[in-house]
C-alpha cells in the first residue's frame, strides 16, 4: 500500500493535469486549476521547511563545534533580526528595508561579483588554444567579449553585428539542438514517473 | 627564468589587483563610452512606445540580490519609460527578493513621476509555486492574488480589479536570473494565452534566449549590463548601467589581454619542449 498509493495518486493526478490542458471545457478547466492552487497552498509550506531546515542544520552545528561554527551564530542571528524585523514594522519599515538594502543587497552582490575574479584568473591560466575545438571556441569568446563592450564599437564598429550574428545563428542552432534533446529527455522522464517505471523520486533511489 | 616563465608562474593575486584596479578606476574617472543599440533592446524600447496609454504591463522582478548589479539599473530604467509613456505598471516578483529589489525601484520612480499606488502601479509581491502558479495565474488572477504585498485586498485598487486575466494584460516584461522566470512566462503567458514577452536577463543566460527571439516568441531581450546600458542610452537616462560599462569594458580588455598573454605562454613552452 505504501507503494501503491503514491504511484496511483501520481498517475491520476499526472494523467488528468495533462488531458485537462488540452481541454477547454470550464469543468475541465476549473478541476485543474483547483489541483494548482492546491500545489500553490503546498510550494508555501517549502519556504517554512527550509528556514526549518536551516536552523536544524546551523543549532547543530554549534551544539557540535563543528568547523566555522561561529558563522552559524552570524546567520541565525541575522535570520532572528530580519523575521523580527519583517514582522513587526512590515516590508516598507525603516529598519527591515535598511537591513535589506545594506546588509543583504551588497552581500549577495559581493558574492557574484567573486565571480569576475576566479574568471580573470582562470582566462590566463586555463583558457588555452589546445586543439582546434578550443581555438575556435576561444575566438568567439574573444569576439563576444569584445563586441559587447562600448570599445569594441570603437574599435571596430562591424563587432556588434558579428555578435549578433553569432548569437543568432550558430549559437541558436546549438542552443535549439541542446534544447530539442532537454525536451525529449524531460518528455520520457515525465512518462516514466507517471507510469511509475521511475520511482527514485519516492526515496531510497530504488527504481524498479 | 626568462619573462615567459615568470609570467607562468604569476601569482593570481596579482590578476586580482588588476582586475580590482579595472574595475574601480573607471568609477572614480568616467571615460563616458558611447554604448551602441543592438535590435533585441530597441525591440523592447518599440514595444513600450507602441502600447497605448493607460496599458497595463506586468513587471516580474525574478532575480536576487546576487544579480542586483545586472539587473537594477535595467528595472529603474524600464519602469522610467512605462512612467513617462503613462502605462500602468502591475510588479510582482517569482524570487522572494526579487520583488523587494522591484519595490525598491518602482516606488523610487513612481515618487519621481507622482504616479498613485493602486491607479498607476500595484506591487503584489512574491508568488510561490512558479510554473504551476502561473498557470493558474494566467486564467484567473484573483485565484492566486487576493492581496497585495502589504496585505491590501487587491480588488480595493481599481488597477488590482483591471486585472482579471492574461488577456487583461498588454504585455509582460520579466527580469530574470534563472528558475522561475523568463522561460516560464514565455511557456504560459505567450504560448497559452499570446500575451507578448520581453524580458531582461543576466549576461550569462542572454544566449539561452535567441531561440526563443528568433521564433518571435520573445519580443525583445536586455542581456546583462550591456543591455541596461543600451535602454538607459534610449530612454536618455544615466544610470548605473551607462555607468558600469566603462568598467565592463575595461575588464572585458584586460580578460582579452590574460586569454592572449597566456596562448602566448603555451605557445613559447610547446616551442621549447
Amino acid at each position: 500500500m505504501k507503494v501503491i498509493l503514491p504511484l496511483a495518486i501520481v498517475f491520476i493526478c499526472g494523467f488528468y493535469m495533462l488531458i485537462t490542458f488540452f481541454i477547454p471545457a470550464k469543468f475541465a478547466q476549473d478541476s485543474s486549476q483547483l489541483l494548482q492552487l492546491w500545489y500553490q497552498g503546498v510550494a508555501a509550506f517549502f519556504v517554512f521547511i527550509g528556514i526549518f531546515n536551516l536552523i536544524k542544520i546551523n543549532v547543530d552545528r554549534i551544539q557540535r563545534r563543528l568547523k566555522d561554527w561561529e558563522y552559524s551564530i552570524i546567520l541565525l542571528s541575522f535570520l532572528g533580526v530580519m523575521l523580527v524585523a519583517g514582522f513587526v514594522g512590515g516590508r516598507d519599515s525603516r529598519v527591515f528595508l535598511y537591513l535589506f538594502e545594506n546588509f543583504q543587497v551588497p552581500l549577495g552582490a559581493t558574492m557574484f561579483s567573486l565571480l569576475a575574479f576566479f574568471v580573470a584568473s582562470a582566462s590566463f591560466r586555463a583558457f588555452r588554444a589546445k586543439t582546434p575545438e578550443a581555438t575556435l571556441l576561444l575566438i568567439a569568446a574573444v569576439i563576444v567579449m569584445l563586441g559587447r563592450i562600448p570599445i569594441g564599437y570603437l574599435i571596430w564598429d562591424k563587432f556588434p553585428d558579428l555578435i549578433e550574428w553569432i548569437m543568432r545563428i550558430p549559437n541558436t542552432a546549438a542552443k535549439r539542438g541542446i534544447l530539442f534533446g532537454i525536451d525529449l529527455g524531460l518528455l520520457s522522464m515525465a512518462l516514466r514517473v507517471l507510469l511509475g517505471i521511475e520511482r527514485s523520486y519516492m526515496g531510497g533511489g530504488v527504481e524498479k | 627564468m626568462n619573462i615567459f616563465e615568470r609570467l607562468s608562474q604569476l601569482d593570481r593575486r596579482i590578476i586580482f589587483l588588476l582586475v580590482a584596479i579595472a574595475v574601480i578606476v573607471p568609477m572614480i574617472v568616467p571615460l563616458n563610452l558611447p554604448v551602441d543599440i543592438t535590435k533585441p533592446v530597441k525591440n523592447v524600447y518599440d514595444k513600450i512606445e507602441s502600447l497605448p496609454e493607460g496599458s497595463v504591463v506586468l513587471v516580474s522582478t525574478d532575480y536576487d540580490p546576487g544579480s542586483e548589479a545586472e539587473l537594477y539599473p535595467a528595472t529603474e530604467a524600464f519602469i522610467e519609460h512605462c512612467f513617462r509613456r503613462n502605462l500602468k505598471i502591475y510588479m510582482m516578483g517569482l524570487w522572494p527578493a526579487g520583488s523587494e529589489l522591484g519595490n525598491i525601484a518602482l516606488n523610487k520612480i513612481a515618487k519621481y513621476y507622482n504616479k498613485k499606488y493602486g491607479e498607476d502601479f500595484i506591487n503584489v509581491g512574491y508568488r510561490p509555486g512558479g510554473a504551476v502558479m502561473l498557470l493558474s495565474l494566467g486564467r484567473n488572477f484573483s485565484d492566486v492574488i487576493k492581496v497585495d504585498y502589504q496585505g491590501i485586498p487587491v480588488d480595493s485598487l481599481p488597477l488590482g480589479r483591471r486585472v482579471k486575466s492574461a488577456r487583461d494584460l498588454s504585455m509582460v516584461m520579466t527580469f530574470s536570473a534563472g528558475d522561475p522566470g523568463i522561460i516560464h512566462w514565455i511557456i504560459y503567458f505567450h504560448a497559452r494565452y499570446g500575451v507578448p514577452v520581453c524580458g531582461a536577463t543576466t549576461a550569462i543566460m542572454a544566449p539561452q534566449q535567441y531561440p526563443y527571439l528568433s521564433s518571435g516568441q520573445l519580443v525583445g531581450l536586455l542581456g546583462g549590463l550591456k543591455g541596461a546600458a543600451e535602454y538607459e542610452t534610449l530612454v536618455e537616462r544615466r544610470g548605473r548601467g551607462l555607468r558600469g560599462m566603462d568598467s565592463q569594458s575595461i575588464v572585458h580588455l584586460l580578460l582579452v589581454g590574460f586569454i592572449g598573454l597566456g596562448n602566448v605562454i603555451l605557445l613559447y613552452q610547446r616551442r621549447k619542449k
